[in-house]
């Protein structure tokens, strides 16, 4: 889904032209004929993101106002659960811990994903060994990275730690540590996302008409300038991209905390999902938990609205 | 909750079976749950989360079981993992697709108790032929919530002293005995922590969950504390017991620095069976995990003024109402299930406990005990599990709430007494709220 949406915009750039010229005979008939045959393709994803996205998320609203336990009848509490979520200083710190995840998270993914895209796109041996060493933490399953993890930055018998004393560095608590586990989450999605972000910058890269670089270059224009003044403000589109996808699940991060730290130690690396999973499925409040769901639903939609509208128009601009 | 420990078993072997039950977990998550084909009126629904040696001794007495009773079927159904079977039986409940039968943990009975289709055996294991005496008193109380009995027990177990005896030849430190005290314990663990070898005398589960809080509740009780007050209504552990435990696992781990702190991903039976860590306070699910070329032994936790009491973690079938008919079924299964003959010869498949005492009696037995014979004093410290885990429906939010007290001082962030205050703050508030 990800992967697709640039990718349609490139190629819809390229065929409108075409199509506009050959079809001028019935343009109504045709257009309405069109807009069903588009209609019939969208209808299963319509279908199946209302059925398991619309449908959960309205459900899900209601029950933020109830007290429920997902087992005896619900009861409604108007807005009650709204109101403790305020006073909660555990939700507090959640909120606390997903900005500051997200704030480094997303721009250190969005910078190294540029670079090592960067870097891949040359002609040399071997370079496609190269691209899918970069891009196999992303599909290698969550699981298995962040048990890896934590034995490799365990503080007594990693691998790691081992290394850092070789050089005469002291032992580091990474995901043992409250004051490091945060960002040791961060390194290990840092890692895992970077193929992803490079994988979209290289094929926007591989877009970039070769002429205007010929033409960069034919000015006089170094190589390294070229990159920063010509393909980096063409991939603006890309990058806008990214930002709202990075964004986006940096504000829904759970699955690696759930696999390495457990939120702990002591709530350091408890985030919003995190605590509204466990408010969910282990305590079962899960009008509680709604009503977190609720409000990340509502953060993540203006802070997406947000990046659009400042992206578009700097593409604009 | 022993399982716990024992799915990190089964990360260490498969990790493909980890990523199995997080998909389980999401699945739950979305409110999906998906049980075995009902055939037939009278085929019953049973839902477990074994893997391995378990899995395979289960289905082969369900398959017995329907050979012999061809018109009362048993369909065994994985559930994913113990671990996640409470959310998973809840999500059944929400999806209107719920198991006649599921294993639970004994942590899990509390919030099941308010589940409107879960039935009351109270009656039914008043039975004489059922002989409910016969079990164990920690798993009867385990089975209890506000005395009505709403389970009946599938596994028990208990934590002991496991240790390295070569390790222990090795640093000339005497082995471990059944009347050893906390310093005993604490002295000899310092003995065999050694830096340049980067071996270690004890480790301890810091994660924060479960696992972390019911070694501390061992060490509560052997110091004449309890967790909550008899109605459970108020914290009780802040009082000279807890601080007397939390003391001793600060001294232990802060001031000796003689304790592994595993993340919770089960690395500790890793580095016993490497000779890295000397002592394990675990059950009997670790032994089968175990290298052979360990030499190792088991005894009595060390005791407190000579209490040398443990915690159990027993875990339960609950049956739940599909139809009046379908209870007499699973009622019949369960029953069949853990009659003495029928459960030592799962113990004997499995190496797991002894649920009825008068399992110790029978003559296969003996094989029992050749075959594991670690587990001697497993069964024999059954007897040394005074105290129950509080069956009240906030159990989790009460556990977590201690889990976070053990692991901050036991990773040097706060003082006891400090950790104890706000615990007990936090816990307060969580019965107050329930």
């Amino acid at each position: 889904m990800t992967v697709v949406s640039p990718g349609t915009s490139l190629s819809r750039r390229r065929l409108l032209p075409g199509s506009s010229g050959s079809g001028g005979r019935r343009p109504r008939n045709r257009a309405t004929a069109d807009q069903l045959a588009g209609w019939g393709f969208v209808a299963p994803s319509v279908l199946l993101i209302g059925l398991f996205g619309l449908i959960p998320v309205i459900w899900s609203f209601v029950i933020s106002f109830q007290r429920n336990d997902l087992q005896t009848p619900a009861e409604w509490v108007g807005l009650k659960n709204y109101r403790q979520l305020a006073d909660d200083p555990v939700f507090a710190e959640s909120i606390r811990h997903t900005v500051v995840y997200t704030a480094l998270f997303v721009p250190i993914t969005l910078v190294a994903s540029l670079l090592v895209a960067a870097a891949l796109n040359r002609r040399i041996r071997g370079i496609s060994i190269y691209r899918l060493a970069v891009f196999i933490p992303v599909v290698t399953s969550t699981v298995a990275t962040g048990v890896i993890f934590t034995w490799l930055l365990d503080p007594d018998y990693g691998l790691v730690n081992a290394g850092l004393n070789k050089v005469g560095l002291p032992s580091q608590g990474f995901f043992s540590a409250p004051n490091q586990a945060l960002f040791t989450v961060v390194g290990m999605t840092t890692w895992g996302w970077i193929g992803f972000g490079a994988l979209i910058y290289l094929a926007a890269l591989q877009a970039v008409p070769s002429d205007l670089l010929e033409a960069a270059q034919l000015d006089g224009c170094t190589k390294a300038g070229a990159f920063w003044r010509i393909q980096v403000p063409l991939m603006r589109p890309v990058s806008g991209f990214l930002l709202v996808w990075l964004t986006i699940n940096a504000l829904q991060l759970f699955d690696e905390v759930f696999v390495t730290t457990k939120g702990g130690p002591l709530h350091s690396t408890t985030v919003v999902v995190y605590y509204l999973y466990q408010q969910a499925f282990q305590f079962f409040h899960a009008g509680y938990a709604a009503a977190m769901a609720c409000l990340l639903f509502v953060a993540i939609a203006v802070i997406t609205l947000v990046q659009m509208r400042l992206t578009r128009e700097e593409a604009s601009g | 909750m022993p399982s716990v420990v024992r799915t990190q078993r089964t990360i260490r072997k498969s990790l493909a079976l980890v990523s199995a039950a997080a998909l389980v977990i999401g699945l739950a998550a979305c409110g999906g749950g998906s049980s075995g084909s009902v055939t037939g009126s009278t085929t019953i629904t049973v839902w477990h989360g074994y893997t391995d040696v378990e899995a395979e001794a289960l289905k082969k007495l369900g398959a017995q079981w329907n050979t012999e009773h061809p018109n009362g079927k048993v369909n065994l159904v994985f559930d994913g993992g113990n671990d996640g079977a409470l959310q998973k039986t809840i999500a059944g409940f929400t999806a209107g697709k719920a198991p006649d039968v599921a294993y639970e943990y004994g942590s899990s009975v509390a919030a099941l108790s308010r589940q409107p289709k879960l039935v009351d055996l109270t009656e039914r294991v008043k039975d004489p032929a059922f002989k409910w005496d016969d079990f164990f008193v920690s798993e009867r109380e385990a089975s209890t919530v506000n005395g009505k009995v709403l389970g009946v027990p599938a596994l028990v177990d208990n934590l002991s002293l496991v240790y390295n005896e070569t390790l222990f030849e090795q640093a000339g430190v005497p082995l471990p005995t059944p009347d050893w005290s906390w310093s005993d314990f604490r002295s000899a663990a310092a003995k065999l922590t050694d830096k340049q070898k980067k071996t270690f005398g004890w480790a301890y589960v810091n994660d924060g969950s479960e696992d972390t809080v019911w070694r501390y509740l061992a060490l509560l009780w052997q110091a004449g504390g309890d967790l909550l007050t008899p109605d459970n209504t108020k914290p009780a552990f802040d009082s000279p017991a807890g601080l007397a435990a939390l003391d001793q696992l600060k001294q232990m781990a802060v001031t000796d620095k003689s304790v592994y702190l595993d993340s919770g991903n089960g690395n500790y039976l890793n580095l016993f069976n490497s000779g890295k860590i000397a002592m394990l306070w675990t059950g009997p699910w670790d032994l089968s995990s175990i290298n052979e070329d360990v030499k190792y032994g088991v005894t009595l936790l060390p005791g407190y003024n000579g209490d040398h009491q443990t915690i159990s973690g027993p875990d339960l079938y609950m049956m739940f109402n599909n139809s009046d008919a379908k209870v007499d079924a699973s009622w019949d299964f369960v029953k069949w299930l853990i009659s003495p003959e029928v459960h030592l010869q799962f113990a004997i498949d499995t190496g797991d406990l002894p649920v009825r005492q008068s399992e110790t009696e029978l003559p296969d037995y003996q094989k029992f005990l050749t075959k594991y014979p670690g587990n001697k004093v497993f069964v024999e410290n059954l007897k040394n599990v005074k105290h129950a885990r509080p069956n009240i429906a906030s159990y989790n939010e009460v556990s977590t709430a201690v889990g976070k007290m053990v692991q901050s001082v036991m990773i040097g962030q706060s003082e006891p007494q400090a950790a104890l205050d706000s615990a007990r703050d936090e816990v307060t508030g969580v019965l107050a709220g329930s």
